[in-house]
């Protein structure tokens, strides 16, 4: 009798594993690699936000991309981690030819991302936001509810004008669902799919690069790791198989880590030392075609947190230093570059130590003038 | 689904502590009695609570392997005959499941987590789970990976589907259940 019931199990299942497998859609592990940024018109760069937290910090900006604009995303509270950290926002939209603040707040809220989680539950903090490129408006959200940053998960968070209305924990590691955040933008992929660049945090640490299914379910993930402690993988295509990850040392080595895809970001050379200064920050990076990458990194080998605006032409391989954008003692940190429309690029950072966020948008005939 | 999918697994696993606890003062069935109300009241009274919400903040996701093992150490101590797991069987699984968290967390350089979210290793790996439970007679084994495998094409929770069956609560539980087979 149990043998009978366990082949009609059996046959169950090879029923199941003939729908998954007919509906499934592997990931297409091919880049969209971005057109160039055209140098056209007079060369501009303006400071559109500068922000200082009234108390306690304000850290780690996201720019989230709006039909009209962009929306910059940070964490604020006492100090980072704790139990009242929520999400806080400035939309900015251009009027007249000039980029204003039209709304400033708080914009996602522990207890509304805790009513909003399926299922429903504690969140104690909030960390790192990316903006979900899938979906305008929607953001991935770094969300702890036990322990520190070594015990958050990834959240898939679906917004409406109010706040969260909506989100699921992304299924990403076998151990309770923990230790994995966010903190780059998402990578395009040929398909018009996303990848969304992630980090584990607990004990050896490694960047991942999650594939997402048509639902936002992790499809697939692809490990970065190898030498130091490689956290925060910053991603940039170069053709359809080629991709550079930089990545921070969580280990205070005092260097830059870089790792490279030759296979549409499926499997990833050991994470090595660049002979780059990095201390132990995240950079942010662009690709803007024909060779040519501009990063942002905090760079001064005394380690200090100086951020400096580099720009390579040989894809990476050596880099020119274009203007030093906060000298030492600004405590400017947690860069992020974001495209904003045809010719454009946002950057933000924290500045203060984590005590406020500013914001620059300029457009590419001013980075050739630097 | 898996929010009142999750409501439930907490509310079996819970009723399963209480049980267990109840079971070293009180006489059957009191308490099953005492698991099915505490359970039951959990879902019905306590399930937007803070303490069950932080619950389901920890253990989430809960899959299917912790609940249905709750139901069966409770439904054999009301004397149904439902086939359980060998010493030996207990002991090698001990070992696989802490190598496969240690390759989660690197310190083995491979990434096995990774198949559970692709519908042919997992049409494999549930297949050989069903042969394993052939050779042994254990169709509660069988049953267990083809409803973890249901749960994981409908997207009734995790999307990888070693999360419905594993859980690292397993590990405290078989090792328990190892101490107490070997004293």
């Amino acid at each position: 009798m149990a043998q009978l019931i366990i082949l009609a199990l059996a046959g169950l299942s090879v029923l199941l594993s003939a729908v998954a497998i007919r509906r499934d859609v592997p990931p297409d592990w091919r880049f969209a690699v971005p057109e160039a940024l055209p140098a056209n018109g007079a060369p501009r760069f303006e400071t559109v936000f500068d922000y200082t937290a009234p108390a306690g910090q304000a850290h780690s900006p996201s720019i989230v991309l709006q039909p009209d604009g962009f929306d910059v995303l940070w964490f604020e509270g006492s100090q980072e981690a704790q139990a009242d950290v929520d999400i806080h926002h400035a939309a900015l939209r251009r009027n007249a030819g000039a980029w204003q603040v039209t709304a400033r707040g708080e914009r996602i809220t522990r207890s509304q991302l805790g009513a909003a989680s399926v299922p429903r539950q504690l969140v104690v903090t909030l960390g790192n936001t990316v903006d979900n490129e899938r979906r305008s408006g929607d953001v991935y959200a770094t969300v702890v509810s036990v322990g520190g940053w070594a015990m958050a998960s990834v959240a898939d968070v679906r917004m409406e004008a109010d706040g969260p209305r909506s989100a699921r924990k992304l299924n990403l590691s076998p151990f309770l669902n923990r230790s994995h955040l966010v903190k780059s933008p998402m990578v395009d992929f040929a398909d018009g799919s996303l990848g969304l660049p992630a980090y584990f945090e607990m004990g050896a640490t490694h960047g991942v690069l999650v594939r997402l299914d048509a639902e936002g379910r992790v499809r697939d993930t692809a490990r970065i790791a190898g030498a130091g402690k490689p956290i925060q993988p910053m991603i940039v295509p170069l053709s359809e198989t080629r991709a550079i990850a930089w990545l921070r040392d969580f280990e205070p080595s005092g260097r830059l880590l870089v790792s490279e895809t030759r296979d549409g970001g499926k499997t990833w050379s050991p994470v090595r030392p660049l002979d780059m200064p990095n201390p132990s920050a995240p950079v942010a990076a662009l690709n803007l075609g024909q060779g040519r990458i501009v990063m942002v990194v905090n760079d001064d080998p005394d380690g200090a947190d100086r951020l400096s605006l580099l720009v390579s032409e040989d894809e990476g391989q050596s880099w020119q230093h274009l203007r030093t954008l906060e000298e030492n003692g600004v405590g400017a940190r947690y860069p992020v570059l974001r495209r904003l429309g045809a010719d454009e690029i946002a950057l933000a950072y924290s500045v203060g130590n984590k005590q406020g966020v500013r914001v620059h948008v300029f457009n590419a005939a001013w980075l050739v003038t630097q | 689904m898996s929010g009142l999918g999750a409501t439930v697994a907490l509310a079996i696993v819970l009723g399963w502590v209480v049980f267990a606890l109840s079971g070293l003062l009180l006489a059957p069935p009191w308490p099953a009695v005492l698991a099915l109300g505490g359970g039951v009241l959990l879902v019905l009274v306590a399930r937007d609570t803070l303490a069950a919400n932080g619950l389901v903040a920890l253990l989430a996701p809960f899959g299917v392997m912790l609940p249905a093992l709750a139901l069966r150490h409770m439904a054999v101590a009301q004397g149904l005959s439902v086939p359980g797991f060998s010493t030996a069987e207990i002991a090698v699984f001990l070992v696989l499941y802490t190598a496969f968290l240690c390759t989660a967390f690197g310190v083995i350089p491979v990434d096995i987590y990774r198949y559970g979210y692709a519908p042919w290793p997992v049409a494999f790996m549930v297949l050989a789970v069903c042969a394993y439970a052939l050779a042994t007679g254990n169709w509660f084994l069988a049953g267990v990976a083809v409803l973890g495998q249901l749960a994981w094409v409908m997207g009734w929770g995790s999307s990888n589907w070693f999360d419905m069956m594993l859980h690292v609560l397993l590990v405290p539980v078989a090792a328990v259940v190892l101490i107490t087979r070997l004293l």
